[in-house]
């Protein structure tokens, strides 16, 4: 499997090393209930099909993608910063 | 103290030495296909740019320095001096003596952090009409030249060791620094790569 880094271009896997689930978000500590704080620590999809996820590129450009994989086939549909992803999530959350 | 206790044991010592040895090495045979250049006593520097300060900086380093900043992927070195990309936000400054940097953090004081490289990383320029070759062995990135060109820059690993590499020419030459640590791991890797084509270890006093 090759990743196509935003920075880098298309890269040997074994440049990244992967997180898991980019989908996630933290809930508020202070607010959340036990069981939902469970939920985002240990219960995860395994999903066979489209999956969002979280790749490092430490070989490389040290920045973290935000990979959207095929599990069923490993094709790559989209290769973002994971930044971007990020700050557009809170920008999102803003509005 | 007095003044002649201030005189220093300590002397500059090269990140090749004991490791590289100047001369033919490999296949004896005809012409040797690749070259290397030890790059002793260069100056270099990562700029790290602050957040939202990139085009401040970008004019600056014009201004001052006559640099252009390479985009994502790519190098801007003139003779022995200039940039290359090495993340997001992120350069290598080169020059031929680390004195030659002398100025830059100062000049780029808010915009972007400036940090010493010269004693960190090992450089060596690879050429010759093998070079592509050899270093084919290692990098899993493509170096034909209809993927990577001159002003073309990576962050990659050859041989499992973090390299920068930076195409020079289109003779072509390769620049290529690993951290001074792994200078020992990376020769034996090069050694290797490099015997069947015959090799040429030369200069260690600046380029």
């Amino acid at each position: 499997m090759r990743i196509r880094c935003s920075h880098c271009g298309e890269r040997d896997n074994g440049e990244f090393s992967y997180l898991g689930d980019a989908t996630l978000a933290r809930p508020d500590g202070m607010e959340a209930d036990a069981a939902a704080m469970y939920d985002y620590v240990y219960l995860r999809d395994n999903l066979a099909g489209e999956h969002r996820e979280l790749w490092y590129h430490g070989a490389g450009c040290r920045a973290w993608l935000v990979v959207t994989r095929d599990t069923r086939t490993h094709t790559i549909s989209d290769v973002s910063p994971a930044r971007d992803v990020a700050r557009t999530r809170r920008t999102g959350e803003a509005a | 103290m007095s003044e002649g206790m201030t005189t220093s044991a300590w002397r500059p010592r090269s990140a090749w030495a004991g490791v590289a040895r100047a001369g033919r090495h490999g296949r004896l045979q005809g012409e040797a296909g690749v070259r290397l250049t030890l790059g002793d006593g260069m100056g270099l520097a990562t700029l790290i740019a602050a957040d939202g300060q990139e085009t401040a900086l970008r004019q600056i380093l014009t201004d001052r320095f006559g640099w252009s900043l390479p985009e994502p992927g790519g190098a801007n070195v003139v003779g022995e001096r200039g940039l290359v990309w090495s993340a997001p936000g992120q350069w290598l400054a080169i020059a031929e003596t680390r004195h030659a940097l002398d100025g830059l953090a100062e000049a780029v004081r808010g915009l972007a952090a400036v940090t010493d490289q010269s004693d960190a990383r090992a450089l060596v320029r690879v050429s010759g009409p093998c070079a592509r070759m050899a270093l084919s062995k290692g990098l899993t990135i493509d170096l034909h030249p209809s993927a990577f060109r001159t002003g073309q820059s990576a962050v990659t690993s050859i041989a499992h060791i973090g390299a920068q590499i930076w195409q020079r020419n289109e003779a072509p030459a390769y620049d290529l620094t690993v951290a001074r640590s792994f200078a020992d791991s990376f020769w034996s890797w090069l050694d290797h790569a490099a015997a069947e084509f015959g090799y040429e270890v030369v200069g260690t006093s600046g380029h």
